[in-house]
């Protein structure tokens, strides 16, 4: 940071034009958008050019083309519901399950004893490995992907919250106690604004966790799905529909982070800022 | 530590050595003992213990609690299959050996590429705008969904399973050495830089110091989503790797087989992330502990 501020300064004179002014401002967003519009029209260019075979590398316009078409056709609807309802079946489970047992395994130590090895151990596997077992137990449907989706992300869930409870500020809780707050009190007025933060973070890192786990299970075995779709697509040589598919999760990875964000912040509005008052 | 208070009736000074040696190890004893009463349990379902147990008091209704080893399998079973495939038949070596040099490759051209990238962008300031989108979007799309593609640029081989296991892993690299470069402590900057240290000192014995407990984190981050890599690399036309013997067998119903598979990796995993720690305890050693 120290670098680029000496670099700016030595070019800058005391009255800098408003040009110069607004690109400082947005230095961000101008760079960032151009790299991204530079590296779109080198894309364009060279498959345009034929140096290298369309049938690999496709191109921005004929990925949005092919996105068009999609749309028309109306099937990927049916893709889009099914991987949908799989990814919200998935996650919503591992909010419903992972939530409240990291509070309670936080907050009861027997607990967390009787349940931590299985935490563990589960932990320790990569559960997208579980998959054919999964798939004998339940199906080809949209069942077994939700079960993956949920494996995936109910422990990132569950961990984060077991942590935030467990790092509640400890003077707090003596404050508390020698006030002879009630547990449910404490529990309703410290634990639980202090773990916020942390099921926030539990809450984004799940979001990958499901998508992952959609995709491989839909890519594994299944009959509809975007993650079917682009398989499929992809033992045709569409390369562009491909991409089209892969846009669509990383579009869903963006909103979903960039929902829960928000209601971080709406969350978070409360708590006085840590450092200088100004 | 509340054991204390009760074993401590009467005489608190001196509880008896095994009450002690418990009260220290407790965590470690619960969990043993779950773990074994889990595996009891496990076995006893596939045995038709339970159900046989319970079917004078319940009649059929205890029927569901046998389950066939073909959905579940059982300990003893998983623990058979394992020494066959390993000591007798010897067959699950080759796959080994494959799904190593996959993984190897594909986490090393992660960190080859992920670190010095992630390094750069963290201290050139106009560089990480210009990687910024790229990174969050690479970061918010499921890599694993890239599959079909590389499958088309590179085809089945070796190489497809290297690059989505790259893909994969490098990522958490990238942004771990980013941040690392991020938070360095400015005031150590600003001493150098008043010293007039060019940008190589200062980012050999500055920034690259304070930067390896980030890198390391990164990286045992990393092995652990590499190894994802190896069963998804290998679902589409592979024949040998053990994510594909694992895929395999799924398919054929050899339940034991996937266990045996799943162990495989999860034991791998464990193993390669105890590395890193002990590398990370090791290049620690030296730093003030605060």
């Amino acid at each position: 940071m120290a670098t680029a501020e000496i670099e700016l300064d030595a070019g800058a004179s005391a009255h800098p034009s408003t040009l110069a002014r607004f690109y400082r401002e947005h230095e961000r967003s101008i760079i960032g958008g151009g790299t991204l519009l530079a590296v779109l029209l080198i894309w364009e260019g060279v498959a345009r050019s034929g140096l290298v075979d369309p049938l690999f590398l496709s191109s921005p316009i004929q990925i949005v083309k092919a996105g068009i078409d999609l749309f028309e056709g109306g099937e990927i609807w049916t893709h889009i519901q099914v991987s949908g309802s799989e990814f919200l079946l998935g996650y919503a489970l591992s909010v419903a399950i992972g939530i409240p047992l990291g509070l309670a395994t936080g907050w009861y130590r027997r607990l967390s004893y009787l349940l931590g090895p299985f935490i563990d151990a589960l932990n320790a596997v990569p559960r997208l490995t579980l998959m054919p077992i999964i798939v004998i137990w339940f199906g080809i449907g949209i069942w077994s992907k939700a079960v993956v989706a949920f494996l995936g992300a109910v422990l990132p869930i569950l961990i984060a919250t077991n942590s935030g409870v467990r790092t509640s500020e400890a003077r707090y809780l003596q404050v508390a106690r020698s006030f002879s707050a009630s547990e449910l009190k404490i529990f309703t007025s410290i634990i639980l604004p202090g773990t916020v933060p942390f099921i926030f973070t539990g809450l984004k890192y799940g979001i990958g966790r499901a998508l992952l786990g959609v995709v491989v299970g839909e890519l594994y075995a299944a009959t509809a799905g975007l993650g079917y779709m682009i398989g499929e697509a992809g033992d045709t040589f569409q390369t562009s529909v491909v991409f089209f598919g892969v846009l669509i999760f990383t579009a869903t990875g963006l909103v979903s982070v960039g929902v829960l964000d928000a209601l971080e912040r709406r969350f978070e509005t409360w708590r006085p800022k840590a450092g200088a008052a100004s | 530590m509340s054991t204390q208070t009760v074993i401590g009736e009467g005489h608190v000074e001196r509880p008896p050595p095994l009450v002690r040696w418990y009260a220290e190890h407790r965590r470690a004893v619960f969990g043993t003992l779950v773990a074994i009463l889990f595996l009891l349990f496990w076995e006893g379902l596939s045995r038709g213990w339970w159900a046989d147990a319970l079917r004078p008091l319940i009649g059929h209704a205890a029927d569901p609690l046998l389950v066939p080893p073909i959905f579940i399998s059982s300990p003893s079973r998983i623990a058979a299959e394992a020494w066959r495939m390993f000591v007798v038949t010897r067959e699950i070596w080759s796959d080994l050996r494959f799904s190593a040099m996959e993984y190897a490759l594909g986490l090393g051209a992660a960190i080859a590429v992920g670190m010095p990238l992630g390094l750069a962008s963290g201290w050139y300031r106009r560089l990480s705008y210009a990687v910024g989108p790229f990174l969050a979007g690479f970061n918010a799309t499921p890599q694993v969904a890239l599959l079909p593609l590389i499958i088309i640029w590179v085809g089945f081989g070796l190489a497809a399973k290297i690059l989505i296991i790259f893909a994969l892993a490098v990522l958490p690299i990238a942004i771990s050495a980013q941040s690392a470069v991020r938070t360095t402590d400015a005031r150590l900057l600003k001493v150098a830089h008043s010293f007039g240290a060019g940008e190589w000192h200062l980012f050999r014995t500055i920034i690259l110091p304070s930067a390896v407990p980030f890198l390391l984190a990164g990286l045992r981050l990393a092995v652990g989503r590499a190894m994802i890599g190896i069963v998804v690399g290998e679902i589409f036309g592979s024949a040998v790797g053990v994510g594909a013997m694992i895929n395999r067998s799924g398919s054929r119903f050899e339940t034991d087989k996937v266990f045996v598979g799943v162990l495989v990796i999860a034991a791998a995993g464990m193993l390669l992330a105890e590395l890193v720690h002990q590398i990370e305890r090791r290049v620690e050693a030296w730093r003030p502990s605060v």
